[in-house]
């Protein structure tokens, strides 16, 4: 017990030397600053003059690491009150091994003490010390060191500047009295003073003995806080012998709790306000599950820079810190003397510094993550040298990952809270803690606490769970699971209006849904919450629009972009997820608002619109088979040429909506070959509805056209662009009345040439969807024809020249697809395969037949060849171009799976798509049927979408990845393989679009 | 290095390089790819020092390209195309500019870290501009 608590002052003192050190890092850093400031006044006058003293080496240092500090520490300054400042640089320097210390004392009062030492044969401690004595008239002892003493150190506290403790052994035999305490918050001591020096023991006791002690104080915090001087309060160092009964007990430790816990105060409103900075900084980024992601930051070379983003630059700071310093890890495996208990301090001294760094920084330092830093960079093996020296003190050691799950299930809620927010920072970015914590059962308890009333502890453990589910360790997402994490998510996003907790929700939930398993659980629980709390209110969509006010837009919040990611994950799950999804009541109307919204604004570009743009792709395909009454609009005609009549037409003139039949039947003929008949191609009769369509209806109603092709022609966003094109080739697909309008409506809308263009795209998988679309729309005769004549040229010239691949270098999938497309179109159209030949594709063709290593497009452009030959009007010109009859038939020995397959003949394995379907469907009406086969060349844009990123993540994405290995996309890719079922449409971690890279 | 602060003046080395494309068929062929632009994220560009940079850079050269020819390097940053300045573009309006049908040349002005590093490690001496 004693020894216990001998053990707690040791804590204290070490965190109270740890905040000392940071502030004087932080004012030295200042002073220095500005000498150098004013040396480069001074030298600016005598140019070139190369630098060759030492203090301008130094500056470089300082400058790099500390400068971000100076506006703060500026305004200290100002501070009319006493103020010492010290800076203490540590920079890796092998020159010079001086010491000397320099004392100036300028007629303002300001006592300068520059002392530079060596610490070891490399490390150069610059030690800079500037006392700004005010009017204060006092004594100002000298401390053992020769320092003076700040003001109000009595002699009853012979307290001394931590910064000197550091260099002084036996430093730590120092205490002072409570007194003394109203002095080492120097820069704002008079207020503290004025409020707490009447009665400096009780306050003390108060204050720093227990562990909710400190809410008293938050008063005081606040207003501190709101000035840029605010310092939180030093824990003093407090000798063995002197220590108030209890003072110093921690939390944790169950039988001291009991008598701590009685004069506890209980916890204000301020001291929530200070735990909320909080997930500033443990949040890595302001949306969810790029959390992992960030912390990459630290491994790349970057200059340090001033960068106003505080809370993602931290770490980077830290890391920057680190380089350019010695490391020095001698306390990596010191004994671990300090039981857990001290954690509660430190948790809550974790707390007690973000008002002073929200309030004061404005840059990044690593000063204020060390707390929380320091521990983690033990378990993550960073450490700050700065941390080190303080560390030095053997008491002293972080929780290690048992206690702070026990701490997870303290009496006390900061204390849950705290370690929840410890635990969510371990897990950053780190596999092996998230696999420890689920293995210390770590999970059930977060999951525990979402149902915590209070805000602070669920909003803490919401981030824990969302870093841990983050990553490619499934069973840290089953684990979640399991415990039913799933609905605990969804009942708290039910309850809360915190932004900030719907945000880490449904961050969760979007990392959740990456796995493929837990698709349809969340779709189970969450599906109608996520739709009602998030996906139609932020889309702006109003099930009874107010008819005074305009439509409202949407809002791209974090929270609608991870709610939209999550929706589009779980709708890749197979037809039972696209028809929970498709009859989730305002789903569809508010995704297709939003869309609206998005073309409406031109902010299309953003990764919300992508996540409803995919959502609607998902959802858009088999609708002609999924959907409710699909069959009502089944077109048999289908299965006999197009203009034929069908039942959906009945239907239609029953209910009056043609206008009549002769324009019907022409609209319906134009498919007939050599039966065009231009003049009403481009006037198409849309089925006129007695009320609105909604829900999944909206999915295909031929508005939806325009909406895309919008999409197509403004987003910069490769993924909006495929997923956009993806959803004209699952709506043109099929053979029911929908798509018939569909083919037809993108033709009226002009989106013919908009699609051709996008050929021309940079990105492999807007080709490859672009191209499938080209293929279903031609299912149009109309169409057919207006491709062939504008777009052949366009696809032949994505194709490689036999060996030699064009600048694009498209993959495979995307030559066959393109291969297949041509092939569509040149079937019954002589026409078009004239156009082709003159496109010069016959070269490129016989080239891919002859020498293509891949058996996919060898087959593929075989068949065009094929197809091309069997115009006998053709041959003519074809043997005039010097081609014969070899050139056209298939070769038997290009590869093992041609030879396999080796008869010309139309065998179902070798065929392209539209070969195959005309066996039951006379007319090349190209349906979306995923042929395994075939691949991305079958119609189905999701499960090409997951032969995409497998493709991706085999192949490294084109060499591009290989060449430039790009942090974070290795990274996805990575995560993307592991979840492959996935992926496509997942994405969860694909956020950014890939950086683009064009031949030119 | 090229990463400055607002208002600031900024130096840069740049060197000029004038590459002749390449005809190929339809084509003309520059044998060089691009990344960045101020539409793409500057975190993923490998090439540059500040990764807040969203200029234009060359990823890729074309072995014995007209790229290659002209002395084009991996990792060059183009600041004009030219004459047109490529610091504040999108990707693809830069690589617009780089393929313009009726251009047979294109005359870049780029500069890269080893120049830079040259400059300064010759005494005293200021980068021409």
């Amino acid at each position: 017990m004693e020894d216990y608590d001998v053990r707690s002052a040791a804590s204290i003192l070490a965190s109270v030397k740890e905040q000392e050190a940071r502030f004087e890092q932080l004012t030295r850093a200042l002073e220095e600053e500005r000498r150098n400031v004013n040396l480069q006044l001074e030298r600016s006058n005598i140019p070139p003059n190369p630098p060759t003293s030492q203090p301008l080496a130094w500056q470089q240092v300082v400058m790099q690491e500390q400068s971000p500090s100076n506006a703060t520490s500026l305004a200290m300054m100002q501070e009319p009150q006493e103020v010492v400042e010290e800076t203490v640089t540590i920079e890796e320097d092998p020159g010079t091994p001086t010491s000397h210390v320099s004392v100036v004392t300028s007629d303002d009062g300001t006592t300068r003490r520059t002392e530079t030492k060596d610490i070891s044969s490399n490390v150069k401690v610059t030690k800079m010390v500037k006392t700004v004595t005010t009017r204060t008239v006092r004594q100002v002892p000298l401390g053992p060191d020769g320092l003076p003493l700040p003001e109000g150190s009595s002699p009853l506290g012979s307290y001394t500047d931590s910064i000197d403790r550091r260099y002084m052994k036996n430093g730590g035999d120092r205490f002072i009295t409570p007194q003394a305490t109203s002095t080492l918050t120097r820069s704002y001591n008079n207020s503290y003073n004025d409020s707490y020096g009447e009665t400096p023991e009780s306050q003390y006791v108060r204050h720093y003995g227990l562990h909710d002690g400190y809410a008293d104080l938050t008063d005081n915090y606040g207003s501190l806080s709101r000035g840029v001087n605010f310092r939180p309060p030093r824990y003093p160092y407090l000798p063995n012998s002197y220590r108030p009964e209890n003072s110093y007990t921690l939390p944790i430790r169950k039988d001291d709790y009991g008598h701590v816990a009685q004069p506890q105060v209980p916890m204000g409103s301020s001291t929530v306000d200070l735990n909320r900075s909080q997930p500033e900084r443990f949040q890595a980024e302001p949306y969810g599950l790029e959390d992992d992601r960030r912390s990459l930051g630290p491994e790349e070379e970057e200059p340090y820079e001033l960068e106003p983003d505080y809370s993602t630059a931290n770490r980077r700071t830290l890391q920057g810190a680190n380089r350019g310093r010695t490391h020095r890890e001698p306390l990596r495996d010191m004994p671990r003397v300090r039981g857990y208990p001290d954690e509660a301090i430190e948790a809550e001294l974790i707390d007690e510094r973000h008002p002073y760094i929200h309030g004061m920084y404005s840059a990044p330092l690593a000063l204020p993550e060390r707390g929380s830093m320091a521990s983690l960079d033990r378990m993550g093996g960073r450490r700050s040298p700065s941390i080190d020296s303080i560390r030095k003190d053997p008491r002293w050691r972080d929780p290690d990952l048992p206690e702070v799950i026990a701490m997870l299930g303290h009496p006390i809620d900061p204390v849950k809270s705290n370690a929840a927010a410890y635990l969510q920072h371990l897990c950053y970015e780190n596999d092996k803690i998230k696999k420890d914590v689920r293995q210390l059962k770590g999970i059930p308890v977060l999951v525990g606490l979402l149902d915590h009333p209070k805000s602070e502890v669920h909003r803490k453990a919401c981030g824990a769970l969302r870093n841990i589910s983050y990553g490619k360790d499934n069973d840290n997402k089953v684990a979640i699971k399991i415990c039913d994490g799933i609905p605990g998510l969804v009942r708290l996003l039910r309850k809360t209006n915190d932004m900030e907790v719907r945000e880490l929700i449904t961050g969760t939930l979007w990392n959740l849904s990456s796995y493929e398993p837990l698709k349809m659980v969340i779709i189970n629980h969450g599906l109608q919450t996520l739709t009602n709390e998030v996906i139609i209110p932020h889309s702006g969509w109003e099930h009874e629009p107010n008819e005074d006010s305009k439509p409202r837009d949407a809002e791209w919040t974090t929270v609608f972009k991870n709610t939209s990611g999550c929706l589009r994950n779980v709708s890749s799950d197979g037809a039972e997820a696209r028809r929970r999804l498709r009859e989730c009541e305002g789903l569809v109307d508010a995704l297709l608002h939003a869309l609206q919204s998005a073309v409406g604004k031109k902010d299309m570009d953003n990764k919300s619109v992508e996540n409803c743009v995919c959502i609607m792709r998902n959802l858009s395909y088999h609708v002609h088979k999924e959907v409710p009454g699909a069959e009502r609009f089944q077109d048999p005609s289908a299965l006999q040429a197009p203009g034929s009549a069908g039942p959906q037409r009945k239907k239609k003139d029953d209910a009056g909506c043609f206008g009549g039949k002769k324009a019907k039947e022409e609209w319906f003929n134009q498919g007939r070959k050599n039966g065009e008949n231009d003049k009403n191609y481009d006037t198409l009769d849309l089925p006129k509805r007695s009320e609105p369509s909604k829900g999944f209806e909206l999915l295909y109603q031929p508005e939806v056209v325009r909406l895309y092709l919008s999409l197509l022609t403004e987003s910069q966003n490769y993924n909006t662009l495929e997923a956009a094109a993806g959803a004209l080739q699952n709506l043109s697909a099929g053979q029911w009345t929908w798509s018939n309008y569909i083919r037809a409506t993108v033709r009226k809308e002009k989106g013919l040439p908009i699609l051709v263009e996008l050929l021309r795209s940079d990105s492999d998988k807007v080709v490859r969807a672009v191209s499938i679309a080209l293929r279903n729309l031609s299912i149009d005769r109309r169409n057919k024809d207006l491709i062939g004549s504008y777009a052949m040229r366009d696809l032949v010239s994505n194709l490689p020249s036999g060996q030699q691949r064009p600048a694009k270098n498209l993959e495979e999938d995307t030559v066959v697809a393109i291969l297949n497309t041509i092939h569509e179109i040149v079937t019954d159209s002589s026409e078009n395969a004239r156009s082709l030949a003159q496109a010069q594709a016959i070269e490129k063709l016989v080239a891919i037949n002859r020498t293509s290593q891949s058996a996919r497009e060898t087959k593929a452009a075989s068949h065009v060849l094929q197809t091309v030959w069997s115009y006998k009007e053709l041959r003519n010109a074809l043997t005039k171009d010097g081609w014969n009859k070899s050139h056209f038939q298939p070769t038997m020995t290009t590869t093992p799976k041609a030879t396999k397959n080796g008869k010309p003949g139309y065998d179902d394995t070798t065929l392209p798509l539209m070969e195959k379907n005309q066996g039951t469907r006379k007319c090349g009406s190209g349906d979306m049927i995923p042929m395994d086969e075939l691949g991305p060349d079958g119609y189905s844009t999701i499960d090409q979408r997951d032969k995409d990123c497998k493709y991706k993540a085999v192949d490294g994405s084109v060499d591009q990845t290989e060449r430039e290995p790009l942090k974070n996309d290795t990274n996805r890719k990575h995560y993307i393989r592991t979840n492959r079922p996935a992926v496509s449409l997942v994405d969860a971690c694909d956020v950014k679009p890939q950086p683009v890279d064009s031949w030119v | 290095m090229t990463s400055c602060m607002a208002g600031q003046p900024l130096t840069v080395v740049v060197q000029r390089i004038q590459i002749q494309k390449l005809r190929h068929g339809a084509n003309l062929i520059l044998g060089f790819s691009i990344g960045g632009g101020i539409d793409q994220d500057p975190g993923q560009n490998p090439f540059s020092d500040d990764k807040t940079d969203k200029g234009i850079y060359v990823t890729r050269i074309s072995p014995r390209g007209p790229a290659e020819e002209a002395g084009l390097r991996m990792g060059d940053k183009i600041m004009q195309v030219n004459g047109w300045d490529m610091t504040m573009v999108t990707h693809d309006q830069a690589r617009k500019r780089l393929t313009k049908k009726n251009e047979d040349v294109v005359r870049l002005l780029v500069t890269r870290k080893s120049l830079e590093e040259a400059v300064k490690h010759s005494m005293g001496s200021y980068p021409r501009q």
